[in-house]
């Protein structure tokens, strides 16, 4: 049977962080001057944890997988630390998503990635329900929620007396027991509050993306558009910057970098962006998609036709970074509903 | 770091053989035990400069050494054409699914190449060759540029007098020794080649070759899923998560670097 859920007020949620401070270090969002930030905590700043509004700036990506990180120095000895224990504090709905869907890309099919796997078996995830909604937020277009659903080990929904904390897994279930005397009952009026609370937000979002609606899924718009010169005027207005890459919480692409060091040379693996020119180059100068609009259209099929054959579900988890941080506003929500209006004047699904 | 699918394996270039002017042969011993099959891939660790993906040109049979026959092309291959016998390389792999061959007994083979890809169709007709009594025949169609520009020049008079072989070789420029046809690899593809109802065409070379190749195959009456494309993109990771090879939803590192057409004939220019 599935936990019941628990009742923890303020006062006595910032006494749990101090508790998971004794053994892990938190990372959570802060009030920034643009948004939420996230920062790790220490004891001085548990008061700054902000656990309304939406998603934070940056997601939790870079400290499950770095930007750059040394993973060989050839054949000399091992390289690799010992990966830190971690709580990702106040995770939203659509990061945890993501977070699952770099869970498949690394630790699913014939070979897991070892240091994905390293960094990700020390992480404690503790998420937040949203209780606002930023302009470009678009997880109700994706089917996420401005909750989360699974991946976490313990969830906040906030309600009158504090927050509603749902057990997740027995890591969660762990931390709720060890520290049992912080939390009380729910009663059958806080878990009203509850889905009273979330139902609202996705009314919020419904409303937030009303000039957006789509009939169809999102698969069939993009397999219909595979040969659209739409994709070329879209173009224009992309820079190659490459930040909708860099802030997306599920763009999960990486380059091995060698360069010459004591053992003959050493071997980093860095993030990397496939709407740069040099990601399909191969020796020589040859390029399958030498063109920025190939790129741009790849980088959609990636996230809402390819990741369907690889995953199951959309890559996308409409956490709208990709439009705060794009130099063209370029809004993917508007190519979603053009590449939509489209249909009818391009090829037939095979 | 465990299971670090990063870290190279030592290899000592024990011979290094000129083919043509921009193609070596590179005999390898590695310092661990490395076992692949035809049609599966590697990356060769250039130290200090980088990888890039290779399938083995030797014999899968082999114990002890490993061979890669390299085209000049870049950073990376232009720094291992300079390197001599005793200095180290790395490899990582093998990576990628190998050539079905269990499922060709029985069939007419039909190898098609071109360029630097005959290197990897060297390794599958060694393996074919340890396969002969259960094939009906191998008919092998080359294309090279011009005469001086074929590898293994000395080895393939000996492969054609194997039993059930058949060698044809075409260049686009002749020169007053070549006494051969003059002409794209597809003028030797012909009808009545091979029985296309009870063959398989294996095609490795440049994409242009391999796409008008595909389209002759399809033209003879072979079927898609009897033509086995060498799909190699820009493999990095090797192991399906760096996403560089990606050819629609596929990643030529861990799906391929092999696919039928039928695989793949639903991607808008997949070459």
């Amino acid at each position: 049977m599935a936990d019941r859920d628990r009742l923890i007020t303020k006062e006595n949620l910032e006494q749990l962080v101090r508790s998971l401070l004794a053994e892990s270090r938190v990372i959570a969002p802060v009030r920034s001057f643009d948004g939420l930030a996230l920062e790790e905590i220490n004891g001085s700043s548990i008061g700054k944890i902000e656990l309304s509004g939406y998603r934070t700036v940056e997601s939790f990506k870079s400290w499950l997988f770095k930007p750059v990180e040394i993973v060989s120095d050839y054949f000399g000895p091992e390289v690799g630390s010992k990966a830190p224990k971690l709580v990702f504090f106040g995770v939203r709905g659509c990061d945890a998503e993501a977070i699952e869907t770099l869970d498949n890309v690394y630790l699913e099919g014939p070979t897991r990635e070892a240091f994905y796997e390293q960094n990700r078996k020390q992480i404690t995830i503790i998420t937040a329900d949203c209780t606002d909604c930023g302009k470009t937020c678009f997880c109700n277009m994706v089917g996420s929620k401005p909750y989360a659903l699974k991946i976490f080990d313990l969830n906040l929904s906030p309600v009158k007396d504090g927050y509603a904390v749902e057990i997740g897994s027995d890591r969660g279930r762990e931390i709720v027991e060890r520290n049992s005397s912080l939390f009380a009952e729910t009663t059958p009026e806080v878990e009203r509050e509850k889905v009273v609370s979330r139902q609202r937000m996705v009314n919020r979002l419904a409303e937030n993306n009303a000039a957006f609606k789509l009939k169809l899924d999102l698969t069939e718009i993009l397999r219909r558009n595979l040969e659209n010169k739409f994709w070329k005027v879209l173009t224009k207005d992309c820079v190659e910057c490459s930040s909708c890459n860099f802030i997306c919480p599920t763009c999960s692409c990486f380059v091995l970098l060698d360069s010459p060091a004591a053992e003959g040379g050493r071997r980093d693996k860095a993030w990397d962006a496939c709407l740069k020119a040099g990601y399909t180059r191969v020796a020589g100068g040859a390029n399958p998609r030498g063109k920025l609009f190939e790129r741009l259209q790849n980088r959609y099929q990636c996230k809402f036709d390819y990741s369907h054959a690889r995953q199951g579900r959309y890559t996308c988890v409409g956490c709208g970074r990709c439009i705060d941080g794009c130099a063209g506003n370029i809004d993917m929500r508007k190519i979603l509903v053009e590449l939509e209006r489209q249909v009818p004047l391009t090829a037939k699904l095979k | 770091m465990e299971n670090n699918p990063y870290r190279p394996i030592k290899a000592k270039i024990e011979n290094v053989i000129t083919e043509t002017g921009n193609i070596k042969t590179f005999v390898l011993k590695p310092e661990e035990e490395i076992e692949f099959e035809a049609g599966q891939f590697m990356q060769v660790t250039v130290p200090g400069m980088g990888e890039s993906p290779f399938t083995p040109s030797s014999d899968p049979k082999n114990k002890g050494s490993i061979e890669f026959t390299v085209m000049r092309a870049g950073a990376v291959t232009s720094k291992l054409h300079s390197m001599k016998p005793g200095e180290y390389i790395g490899l990582r792999g093998p990576f990628g699914k190998p050539y079905p061959i269990s499922t060709f007994h029985g069939k007419d083979i039909y190898i098609v190449g071109g360029g630097v890809g005959l290197a990897p169709l060297r390794a599958l007709l060694f393996a074919l060759f340890h396969e002969l009594d259960h094939l009906n025949k191998i008919e092998v169609r080359f294309g090279s540029r011009s005469p001086k520009d074929i590898s293994y020049r000395d080895a393939i008079p000996e492969w054609g007098k194997k039993p059930k072989m058949k060698i044809n070789i075409t260049v686009d420029i002749g020169d007053p020794s070549w006494k051969g046809n003059v002409g794209l690899v597809t003028t030797i593809l012909n009808d009545g080649d091979v029985n296309v109802k009870n063959a398989v065409a294996i095609v490795c070379g440049p994409p242009i070759m391999m796409k008008f190749v595909n389209k002759r195959l399809l033209d003879m009456g072979f079927a898609g899923s009897d033509i086995y494309l060498s799909m190699e993109k820009n493999m990095s990771c090797g192991i399906g998560k760096c996403f560089h090879c990606n050819l629609g939803h596929y990643l030529c590192c861990k799906d391929g670097p092999v696919f039928t057409w039928d695989q793949i004939k639903d991607i808008p220019e997949p070459w």
